[in-house]
């Protein structure tokens, strides 16, 4: 019975797509089939080229464009639908084809065992059979938020945790703090190449993930997806999706969010009403904060390159190698530092705050109807230039929410003052221009470093006393423990020291990271942000 | 897809109501009226609400102007706004929260609403969608905003003006209401740009004021419009407003407008501050509020938090509020090194 529900999952979305495609096809200055049809070849013939390896063989992929090529010039009115309708399907057994409902259910149980596995180096049967090997993980995952209230919330609705992306441990992250905090398990949105990763594919199957290929621009691709996901949704099924699409190369807090995937809560809300089985749908943001970043290396770099741009997968990044998970980990056991999950207030999909029992709120507080957003004249009313409006505004309410959640460590106060100190002794240089000047020779005098540090930890607590950053307990210590646990942050888990202490002097042992790290604190009006992000397009 | 939901709700047709009986908002109930739509106007005074039903005049703000029947005064904020779909606030700019917040607990997010009020909150900056937005559940937001001298339009002069909003259903439902053969309605998403082109422009006027007092000539006149559009646009495009917007009628038209007309109020300050009134007995001869006096001081405010140039700004901010002789600030003005005209 289960395999059937998943198999309605797929096959809802290929109808409702079709459906929808042909009704825009029949309405006045509608596009045609044939159009959309082609138009999905030529994305598709690019990707293909795009991503060709050179081998030679001829993959399944170009077999099947071939084919609906051919047929295309010849085909009627009822063969388009056809043709569009293979081309759906084939993105549907893509897209839901690792989706299991069983294994959602039993997600709470795989993602815990998977990832004590990961992180602790045993073989998967001994994790089965040693449960105390999850200890372990609990000692570096620090939890922040109300267990309670999202817990009734999820009994009385669908909750899409949000949260922030730094590296590909998030999932990871997310899947053991979902399980701690005695929330119900999600299915989300993974990137497919993570099916293939040497680490985790083995359990993403297991977590009630579908495949998410970002390499793919057709744009009825995009639309089939957040199809799924709606639907996802629309069954009940908890979600979870990082709004700011892949990790964030520069560090920096996300801002730009993408919109399409934003959209899918209040999409389902709206199928619901429209349905005539309301439901309730809340949008959690989650804060993950890390000291030091897995992947942080292959990040920035990637950040600095133009071409970077188009390199929407990096299939051979830190992630994929064990070694350096298990340096990571031990890193952040050793240093005794947490990575902070923060849950914070949830909102309705218009962005609203919700109270204790999921009724949405007015800026001031007060109750009001969500579903009225989508009336007109008592009418329910499509809408999708209104809509994208409301998801604009959820947007904002997540970004603002997730630079106020964010955990400052010791690594971003000290990289952030050691740049200002910088960019000040070189104010004729741009950014670039700097990182490429700086040596392991170019010293910083550690007084100078400290006074900035001072400065920037004044600043910080008063942004923290409006409530908008988090500051890590071991910020609080002055600024030469600071300085110190920095430092030896800085040295521990990336292969050159970031930042190195010699006498009463500091040296950069890694400048791009030093950007990496310091790039945290962007976003939030303090000095030197203006001159971080002249980074050309 | 469109169906009717489970539970009735009273708006079944549209249905507007107008917040503020000053002269522009009066104008803009009597549009509507006129257009055969029944509308709420809300007084903040019984009398005056009991004056427009009875006597069918709002003799303070338009006098010798006669009111259509279809308007319905009321001093009370409730009657005004419950199951209205469409609200257009025309509230000044010190009292727009305070009206706002005493509305919000009324409202439901099915209801629309436009503003037409042309300034900044004074303690705040804010703009008027943006304290809409915090203080009422409404989320469908608009601005109405052009070369509109109330008097003229009441007299069924022809007219024309901007409804910006991002909300189709905003832009369809206050041009259904408003436009006619003598008013023309022209539509915009720049929400951001069309509230700053409305309010940046009265401190122009102001300057404008000046400069007939002083009897600076026509050509002085074309000078002001342009480089005070000039700085108008860096002012905008700097906080994010589209660039184009402040070449349309609610830009460079409503600034032509208010810089040309003796019958602006923004344009009677700069005169009476050219002839050496001072401030606080201008602003109580007027009667009005004239909101170029507190945006000149945001527009100063914004200037220096973004560092923007504006030298014509600067120097009305220095005679309105600093006190500065109007003569010496046009001196100053005029002995400005060359630079490019258009950059």
């Amino acid at each position: 019975m289960q395999w059937e529900q998943e198999d309605r999952l797929s096959a809802d979305m290929v109808a409702r797509v079709v459906a929808r495609k042909v009704a825009e096809a029949a309405r006045p200055g509608g596009r045609p089939l044939a159009e959309v049809i082609n138009e999905s070849l030529y994305h598709e013939r690019e990707r293909l080229a795009r991503q060709g390896d050179g081998s030679g063989v001829v993959s399944s992929d170009s077999l099947f464009l071939a084919a609906i090529r051919k047929e295309l010039p010849r085909a009627g009115r009822a063969q388009e639908i056809l043709l569009l309708t293979r081309i759906v399907e084939r993105y549907a057994r893509e897209i839901g084809g690792h989706f299991n409902p069983l294994v959602y259910g039993l997600a709470t149980r795989a993602i815990p065992v998977g990832l004590s596995v990961v992180l602790s180096g045993l073989s998967p049967l001994r994790a089965l059979r040693n449960p105390e090997s999850l200890v372990r993980l609990s000692h570096q995952v620090t939890l922040v938020g109300d267990r309670e209230w999202l817990g009734r919330l999820a009994s009385r609705g669908t909750l899409v945790f949000a949260p922030t992306h730094s590296s590909n441990l998030d999932s990871v992250v997310m899947g053991y703090a979902l399980y701690r905090m005695g929330l119900p398990p999600v299915a989300y949105g993974a990137s497919i190449h993570l099916f293939n990763n040497p680490i985790i594919g083995l359990f993403m199957r297991n977590v009630g993930a579908f495949a998410v290929d970002r390499r793919k621009t057709d744009p009825l691709y995009r639309e089939s997806l957040k199809e799924f996901a709606t639907l996802t949704l629309e069954s009940g099924r908890h979600g979870l999706f990082f709004p700011g699409g892949g990790r964030s190369r520069s560090n920096r807090v996300e801002t730009r969010l993408k919109l399409g995937l934003l959209g899918t809560p209040l999409s389902a809300f709206y199928n619901a009403l429209a349905a005539g089985r309301p439901s309730r749908i809340f949008v959690v943001p989650c804060t993950i904060s890390y000291p030091l970043v897995l992947e942080a290396s292959t990040l920035i770099d990637d950040y600095f390159q133009e071409a970077g741009r188009a390199r929407y997968i990096i299939e051979d990044d830190e992630f994929s190698q064990v070694r350096r998970w298990l340096d990571f980990i031990n890193a952040l056991a050793a240093l005794e530092q947490q990575v902070v999950v923060t849950f914070a207030n949830p909102l309705d999909p218009f962005g609203n705050d919700v109270d204790f029992e999921g009724r949405s709120l007015d800026p001031r507080g007060r109750i009001i109807e969500p579903e009225r957003y989508l009336l007109s004249r008592g009418t329910l009313r499509e809408d999708r230039e209104r809509d994208a409006e409301y998801t604009r505004d959820l947007a904002h309410r997540l970004s603002a929410s997730f630079h106020a959640h964010s955990v400052v460590f010791p690594t971003h106060v000290l990289a952030r003052a050691a740049l200002r100190v910088l960019v000040r002794r070189f104010p004729q240089l741009d950014l670039y221009r700097l990182l490429r000047t700086l040596t392991p020779d170019t010293p910083l005098q550690l007084p100078e470093v400290e006074s900035e540090t001072v400065a920037l930890l004044d600043r910080l607590q008063q942004l923290e006393a409006d409530g908008r950053i988090r500051l890590a307990p071991r910020t609080r210590t002055g600024s030469g423990q600071l300085i110190h646990e920095a430092l030896r942050s800085f040295g521990s888990y990336h292969i050159r020291p970031v930042v190195e202490r010699q006498g009463s002097r500091l040296t950069i042992g890694d400048a791009n990271l030093l950007v990496y790290y310091s790039n945290r604190l962007d976003g939030y009006g303090l000095a030197g942000d203006s001159s971080l992000t002249e980074v050309p397009e | 897809m469109s169906r009717i939901l489970p539970r009735p709700d009273n708006v079944k047709r549209p249905s507007a109501a107008v917040i503020g009986a000053g002269n522009w908002g009066t104008v803009l109930a009597d549009l509507i009226a006129a257009n055969g739509h029944p509308v709420s106007l809300w007084c903040r005074r019984e009398d005056q609400a009991r004056e427009i039903n009875r006597r069918r005049t709002n003799a303070r703000y338009l006098p010798g102007i006669r009111l259509h029947r279809n308007i319905r005064a009321t001093h009370r904020i409730d009657e005004a706004v419950t199951g209205k779909e469409l609200l257009i606030v025309v509230i000044p700019s010190k009292a727009f929260r305070d009206v706002c917040a005493s509305m919000g607990p009324l409202l439901t997010p099915d209801q629309l609403a436009v503003h037409a009020t042309k300034g900044f909150e004074a303690s705040t900056h804010c703009r008027m969608s943006e304290i809409l937005r915090q203080e009422t559940c409404l989320r469908q937001l608009g601005v109405l905003s052009g070369p509109n001298i109330a008097p003229e339009v009441a007299q069924r002069k022809p007219a024309g003006t901007v409804i910006a909003s991002r909300f189709p259903a905003v832009v369809q439902s206050a041009t259904a209401l408003l436009v006619s053969s003598r008013f023309r309605v022209y539509t915009s998403q720049d929400v951001l740009g069309v509230e700053l082109a409305g309010a940046l422009k009265n401190v122009v006027a102001i300057a404008a004021g000046v400069a007939s007092e002083l009897d600076l000539g026509d050509n002085a006149k074309a000078l002001l419009i342009t480089r005070g559009m000039a700085e108008i646009r860096r002012i905008g495009t700097a906080l994010g407003a589209l660039p184009e917007t402040f070449a349309g009628v609610a830009g460079l038209g409503d600034l032509i407008v208010t810089c040309s007309s003796p019958l602006s109020r923004n344009f009677r300050v700069g005169a009476a501050l050219a002839r050496g009134e001072k401030l606080p007995e201008i602003v109580a001869s007027l009667g009005m509020v004239a909101e170029g006096v507190n945006t000149s001081a945001v527009a100063n405010e914004i200037m220096k938090r973004h560092s923007i140039d504006a030298p014509l700004f600067d120097e009305v901010f220095r005679v309105v509020h600093q006190g500065d002789d109007p003569s010496t600030a046009l001196e100053r003005l005029m002995r400005i090194a060359p630079h490019a005209d258009v950059r």
